[in-house]
């Protein structure tokens, strides 16, 4: 037996299952993650380091470890989605901490909550003050969402009565030195309008471009290839190998 | 235009409803390659040509066969690797190699008992 050509063709096989999986778990997975669903994707990690290595095993059960537990993930947040109960008895709600400026001792207790905890908290949000904070709300996924009270909020443009103009989000127009046309439909420009304006930056093809950014406002952000940068400021502080 | 994403959205689909398919199909494949493709690696038919040979004594007959199996279970190994467990690919070869000492030492008990051991070997390869 070819032990390691064996666990390179499990290594792929897990791999490419484990990006379908957590593409179908979608994004939520990684960006709003309860603690259940960290263990979750420890157990899943597990699983799929299994499959490729342990050769003792057909890779088939733990395949099937594995999408059973995503499906069954993948169950549990349609349930959450549908059904509100269960959503609440599945991954908890957000709890205040910090009502009017006063810490609820008796909700962090409840919570298992040190008040240290709540200060490490807001010191990571750069709040050293506890004078400056009127709300404090516990997240299900463990982070601490603050409202700091009005006279410690910064300053808008509106609060000075100036005009904001919108400019909206950036559209790739030219990205690594190809053309989007969709794009380009979609901010209703054509290919004769992006040339002349990328002409007064210096590029007379697409592909001297390296980025070109379009935003609501139509203001352009171009960078090229060549950036004409001769000496590239070193930051490092170590005179390192290399 | 939107017909447009419809189809690229059914081949995402499907392509990746394939790749899932492919790679239940090389997991399971050992059970299925084990099978003799051809007429040089039936394992069960020189198992049972060799229980044949050694149950009537017929030991140079049966010392020819363990060539043909080794040869067979050579070819066999590499296709069924990827869909069955090491334990009982080193479990078969050791029932081999020990089957190899006891044709040599022309032990009729031991020989028969490797043949046996070695064909539930094979018969639970890919399970």
């Amino acid at each position: 037996m070819n032990e390691g050509l064996v666990v390179v063709v499990r290594a792929i096989i897990s791999f490419f299952t484990l990006l379908i999986l957590a593409r179908l778990l979608g994004k939520e997975q990684i960006s709003q993650l309860t603690f259940f669903d960290y263990i979750l994707g420890i157990t899943i990690g597990s699983i799929a380091s299994e499959a490729t290595v342990d050769l003792s095993s057909r890779a088939w059960p733990h395949f099937i470890g594995l999408v059973s537990w995503a499906v069954l993930a993948y169950l549990m947040q349609y349930i959450s989605l549908k059904w509100r109960y269960a959503a609440k008895l599945i991954e908890g709600e957000p709890v205040i901490v910090i009502m009017n400026g006063k810490i609820l001792d008796n909700v962090l207790k409840k919570m298992k909550f040190r008040v240290s905890d709540v200060l490490e908290l807001l010191r990571n949000q750069g709040i050293f003050d506890m004078n400056e904070v009127d709300y404090a709300i516990l997240e299900p996924n463990g982070s601490l969402s603050v409202l700091k009270k009005p006279e410690y909020l910064p300053v808008t443009r509106q609060d000075l009565k100036i005009k904001a103009k919108p400019t909206g989000i950036s559209t790739e127009l030219v990205y690594d030195g190809k053309l989007i046309k969709q794009n380009l439909r979609q901010m209703n420009k054509d290919e004769k309008w992006l040339m002349n304006q990328l002409k007064k930056h210096g590029i007379n093809d697409v592909s001297e471009a390296f980025l070109v950014l379009i935003n609501d406002a139509g203001s352009l952000y171009v960078d090229k290839y060549d950036d004409d940068i001769k000496n590239v400021k070193d930051i490092g502080d170590y005179k390192g190998p290399y | 235009m939107l017909k447009e994403v419809n189809v690229k959205k059914f081949l995402i689909y499907a392509g990746t409803v394939a790749v899932l398919v492919f790679f239940s199909l090389i997991m399971l494949s050992g059970n299925i390659l084990k099978k003799p493709l051809g007429s040089d690696d039936d394992i069960p038919g020189a198992i049972e040509n060799m229980l044949e040979a050694v149950e009537n004594g017929a030991w140079n007959d049966a010392s020819e066969e363990i060539g043909s199996l080794e040869s067979a279970w050579n070819k066999v190994l590499k296709r069924i690797q990827f869909g069955s467990e090491r334990d009982e690919i080193n479990q078969l070869s050791k029932s081999i190699a020990r089957l190899k000492g006891a044709l040599e030492a022309r032990d009729k008990s031991g020989s028969l008992m490797e043949l046996h051991e070695a064909y539930m070997h094979w018969e639970n390869l890919g399970k």
